[in-house]
């Protein structure tokens, strides 16, 4: 059907014996570039008919921050959807004009809160200075002259037009993501509107307008509650990074800190826009159902259009330092119980990085060595999984587990600490090997199969300094050996320089009382017929008693005891406790004589 | 095999483009001219064939790679189980996967689909079970040997029953850490009722009394040929696939067919609820039971649902409520249809503490407008273009397709419902939306669910916002009146009381 087509993807698998696969790919896009050095790798295929998927990446993520923006890399991902003076407002002087008016007010807004309201934080008269709650009366003015002007701009604004006009043309999926190295921007499309994605894409990079700046900025700070301090340990995990990352630019997180989502001005994210997003530093990818000769006329005429503005970027100058010892790190949260100890390992690309893989793959899955050691085995743990990720700078590798029942993180700590020892000891066998290479051979053709994973990996790759990595990784994942893993374990998994992170089950400060009839239910039959009747005698006797302290005397006995008790009795232990320190409360308060009833809402309501 | 779709579409009609040069590149996109490009949906029949004992098995090939999938997919689920048994469905699935099979022990067998580079799953959800084997063309005799001898004789090995039961145990302890898995699940209980297999959920109790009989019980009753489809997609020969697939049924006893889908009994009562959680975010929904999948105004809810909150940034909820007034990252609206029973609408917005009022009175401000007046010709177009032109993409994947030809013939589907859909909304008219939003949003009858610091959403707004007009509080709605949800054990799933 598309003989012309030459990008091609292929595929040798030959047949199986039983100790070896050998699957080759190789994929090979057409790349293109243009005289603003902007590069585009071009993937056509067939077997998707009439949809495309397109989109371009940006060297640049949260890395190529500063303390003071952390976060503008996202924010300006969200701000590239908010149209030009072409798309999204109907009067683009006017608009131009409201901007001006927008970015002055804020500006004040931000040398008043900077100045006064940062003074009054740390005098501890407010606990957050961007908090409209605490606004002066003069803050106040201000955000309701902003609010005045938004308003004005909101009747001439195209309600998210560079959104309508995809959706209405058939696109789906439109959407773009950011990481700490890379931003990239993509769509599904239908076949025949290419022209249409190169219009809007250009035009964005071209002239793009940063309106709602305020809006988004809100948007943005529901975002990072969403998905980061809403979640059971994304508070948690952003400290660990950070603490794991040191002096490395990794060590902010993508979204940013709360204090400079509230802070960054129009000429900060411009700066940084001009400085990343110029042509020479972009990488378009298209796959699916196209023709090659009229995707390059499109892009030559659209995409040749963008000027390079500025010098090239710097490249990152502060690397992230080596680990001189163990870190601990240990936080509670509403969450299951669970640990991670964290290495430092090695960039992508480096020649050691397929050793990583594969030793995560050792690792991992139910005829991983951490499944049947500590969850099958030791019975320790519901979940061990180990990780690998290497970011452009530098990687990490992680163990991580939740225990079964009331196991101390501790022994699921010491059980990796066994495992790796094997893995630094003992060579691991030819089949073991195998089989993880067999796995990642198949692997690398699954994620070949539709056109967005195979959009993502081109670009990512891309991103990362070359889709060539594609087609070198799988060779390099086949020609690791057991030496390698045991050369890997030792030089890098040490004990003198990792991370550890504890996450327990925070206390509720809920206490959930439990009742003589949880008591009945958790004692074994032949005990129950015995023993509950007795704890039924003595929960009424406590109840009549009027001695705090014999009360107290008689229940720290009972915490001497506790280590003899049999584990069947621990519920019926507690409750016993429970009822003691409840009748303790009572005759304290002086509020013996009166059962304390709950307190019901006061819009109770109709039930 | 290649040419599938040259004879299913009838052209694929991708000009050369005109050439295009810097000066006349076009002000707007709208003066962009496109070339038509057109679809015509492929026919079920087509891919459709039929095992000499009458299973039927949807097949399409494509040689880009040498991987073969073959899905299992049997009517049944949860909806067969009581409710005092919840979760006994989702762990059935999951011990035919890892317990074994009649000539192997669960770890040998892990090991040969992982040396193999098999992916094998099962699972059974609340109406459908589904077995699945993605393996390489050249060992599929040997993968799909072992795929089927673990479907059909499972082992249930007691160990690892233990290992995925202390897992579920574990897991129902984290049922209240996720203020999202609260709502959803607090909303499910009120709009279905707790014991309907819609919403129920399993307990400690009921994990704790599963037993290797009832799964037995379970998979004899869903795991046979008389509830069975096949799809088939990836490099394979079709001819060679059916009689390769005769083969391995061969001696498969038909049982009893599963029975009919239960409706559901319960009538939720319209009002504000609040399950209280500290955190900084609120989660909030607002909704009630929607419409059946095959009701005569689906096209026209549709699309009326895509104006209201279910085409992204295009939509009003979205655009008022994110875009405009900056209150959450995610917000929108969906109606989610059911073929037995009308299902859900629902509403949903993520946003902090003191501006969960005001964002619940711009729903409500979108509820109205959309009862109230008629859409705008452009806003009802981009959404019928949008729907048109995606159309296609239902198509995408082989994979997707045979599995949705199985759901269709599953649940008796118009049979020309994929040819008719694209002229069915193109005919939607301002009239039709308005008309659907008074039909099927009942703004009076909405149960608003709110997940998080009760006092403060009550409150709203009033110490942080600088515009009177944007000043709300909880007491708008229902005249002020709330109904605490108690707080759960998330174990047991029963009320407790907090010490205070």
């Amino acid at each position: 059907m598309r003989a012309l087509r030459t990008a091609a993807i292929s595929a040798a698998a030959i047949m199986m014996i039983p100790a070896t696969t050998a699957i080759a790919q190789n994929v090979q896009p057409i790349e293109y570039t243009l005289d603003n050095g902007m590069k585009f790798l071009l993937m056509p295929r067939d077997e998707q008919p009439n949809v495309i998927t397109a989109g371009w990446i940006a060297p640049v993520g949260s890395a190529n921050e500063r303390p003071g923006i952390t976060g503008v890399s996202h924010l300006l991902e969200h701000l590239l959807f908010k149209g030009t003076d072409s798309i999204g407002t109907s009067d683009a002087s006017l608009d131009q004009e409201y901007r001006d008016q927008l970015t002055d007010i804020r500006e004040q807004m931000r040398a008043y809160a900077l100045d006064v309201q940062y003074a009054r934080m740390y005098k501890g008269e407010i606990d957050n200075p961007w908090d409209p709650a605490n606004d002066t009366d003069e803050l106040r003015e201000m955000r309701s002259e902003m609010t005045r002007i938004q308003d004005l701009q909101s009747k001439i604004t195209i309600k998210n037009e560079f959104d309508s006009i995809y959706t209405g043309n058939g696109g789906s999926g439109m959407n773009a993501g950011t990481s700490n190295d890379f931003t990239v921007f993509y769509i599904n499309i239908p076949s025949n509107k290419l022209e249409l994605w190169s219009w809007m894409e250009s035009d964005r990079l071209m002239d793009p307008s940063m309106r709602e700046l305020d809006a988004e900025r809100f948007v943005v700070i529901e975002e990072r509650r969403q998905r980061l301090e809403a979640t059971a340990t994304g508070k948690l995990d952003e400290q660990f990074d950070s603490m794991f990352w040191v002096a490395s630019p990794y060590n902010w997180p993508v979204i940013g800190w709360m204090s400079d989502l509230m802070a960054y001005t129009e000429a900060e994210i411009f700066e940084y826009f001009e400085t990343y997003y110029q042509p020479a530093n972009l990488t378009g990818v298209i796959v699916g159902d196209f023709e090659i000769s009229e995707a390059k006329q499109l892009i030559e005429s659209y995409f040749g259009r963008i000027e390079n503005k500025r010098p090239k970027a710097q490249p990152l100058v502060t690397h992230s330092v080596p680990l001189l010892g163990e870190l601990r790190f240990a936080g509670e949260c509403d969450c299951q119980d669970q640990v991670e100890v964290r290495y430092r390992s090695v960039p992508f690309g480096h020649p050691d990085e397929a050793v990583f893989d594969v030793m995560s793959d050792l690792l991992n899955g139910r005829t991983g060595r951490l499944y049947k050691a500590l969850v099958e085995e030791q019975g320790i743990a519901v979940s061990a999984g180990a990780s690998h990720r290497s970011m452009n700078y530098a990687g990490s590798f992680s163990f991580n587990a939740s225990p079964k029942n009331n196991t101390e993180l501790a022994q699921l700590e010491e059980a990796w600490y066994a495992e790796l020892d094997r893995l630094k000891t003992e060579p691991v066998s030819d089949r073991e090997l195998q089989k993880v290479k067999n796995g990642q051979a198949a692997d690398t053709f699954r994620g070949l199969q539709d056109n967005s994973s195979l959009f993502f990996q081109l670009a990512i790759t891309e991103g990362y300094g070359g889709f060539e990595y594609l087609n070198e990784h799988p060779k390099r994942i086949a020609a690791v050996t057991a030496e390698d893993i045991m050369r890997v374990a030792n030089e890098y998994l040490r004990s003198d320089a990792r991370a550890v992170a504890s996450y327990l089950r925070k206390d509720s400060g809920e206490v959930v009382m439990i009742t003589l009839e949880d008591v009945k239910a958790s004692l074994p039959e032949e005990m129950a017929a015995m023993v509950y009747p007795q704890i039924e005698m003595q929960a009424a006797s406590i109840e009549l008693e009027t001695d705090a302290e014999g009360l107290k005397t008689a229940m720290a006995e009972m915490d001497e005891q506790a280590g003899m008790m049999p584990p069947q009795l621990k519920t019926a232990f507690a409750f016993m406790k429970q009822q003691m320190q409840k009748r303790i409360d009572e005759l304290e308060s002086g509020d013996a004589s009166t059962e304390k009833t709950d307190e019901t809402t006061e819009n109770g309501g109709d039930e | 095999m290649r040419s599938f779709f040259t004879t299913t579409c009838t052209a694929l009609i991708i000009g050369a483009g005109s050439m295009t040069t810097a000066a006349d590149i076009p002000g707007h996109p709208s003066d962009i001219s496109f070339e038509e490009l057109t679809f015509t949906p492929p026919v079920a029949s087509e891919f459709r064939h039929e095992l000499s004992n009458g299973v039927p098995v949807f097949m399409a090939a494509s040689h880009e790679f040498p991987l073969v999938t073959i899905t299992l997919s049997f009517k049944g689920g949860g909806y067969m189980v009581d409710a005092d048994q919840a979760g006994l469905a989702g762990m059935t699935g999951a011990i035919i996967r890892t317990g074994g099979s009649s000539t192997m022990t669960p770890s040998q067998l892990d090991e040969e689909f992982d040396f193999m580079a098999a992916n094998a799953s099962v699972s059974i959800g609340d109406r459908t079970a589904n077995a699945s084997i993605n393996s390489l063309t050249s060992n599929l005799d040997e993968t799909f040997a072992l795929f089927m001898d673990m479907v059909l004789h499972p082992r249930f090995d007691s160990d690892r029953l233990e290992v995925l039961r202390g897992q579920q145990l574990e897991q129902i302890k984290t049922r209240d850490d996720d203020g999202l898995q609260i709502a959803l699940r607090e909303m499910g209980f009120l709009m279905w009722g707790e014991d309907h297999f819609e919403a129920r959920q399993p307990t400690k109790a009921s994990l704790e009394g599963i037993t290797v009989e009832d799964m037995k019980a379970l998979h004899a009753r869903i795991f046979n040929p008389a509830n069975l489809m096949v799809s088939v997609t990836g490099d394979f020969d079709q001819d060679e696939m059916l009689a390769f697939l005769d083969i391995a049924f061969q001696g498969w006893e038909f049982g009893e067919k599963s029975p009919a889908i239960p409706v559901p009994t319960h009538t939720f009562k319209p009002g504000v609820y609040y399950y209280e959680k500290d955190q900084p975010q609120v989660q909030v929904l607002i909704g009630h039971r929607g419409k059946t999948r095959d009701d005569p105004n689906s096209v026209k809810v549709e699309v009326m649902n895509q104006i209201l909150g279910g085409s992204g940034f295009t939509s009003r909820i979205t655009n008022s409520v994110r875009t405009r007034e900056g209150l959450a990252y995610t917000a929108g609206s969906m109606m989610r249809s059911n073929v037995e029973y009308p299902g859900i609408f629902m509403s949903y917005f993520f946003t902090k503490t003191p501006t969960a009022a005001l964002a619940t009175r711009l729903v409500f401000d979108e509820f109205n407008t959309i009862q109230q007046e008629t859409a705008s010709t452009e806003e009802i177009e981009t959404i019928q273009n949008n729907l048109i032109e995606t159309f296609p993409r239902t198509f995408e994947s082989k994979g997707a397709m045979m599995n949705m030809f199985m759901s269709d013939e599953r649940t008796a589907r118009p049979s020309d419902h994929w040819q008719t859909y694209r002229d069915r909304v193109r005919d939607v008219s301002a009239d039709d939306i308005q008309q659907a939003a008074n039909d099927y949003l009942h703004t009076d009858d909405m149960v608003i669910l709110v997940v998080g610091p009760w006092e403060g959403v009550k409150a709203g707004n009033a110490d942080s916002e600088a515009d009177e007009a944007r000043i709300a509080t909880m007491n708008e709605f229902f005249d002020g009146k709330a109904t605490e949800i108690p707080q759960r054990d998330p174990e047991t799933l029963k009320p407790i009381k907090s010490k205070n």
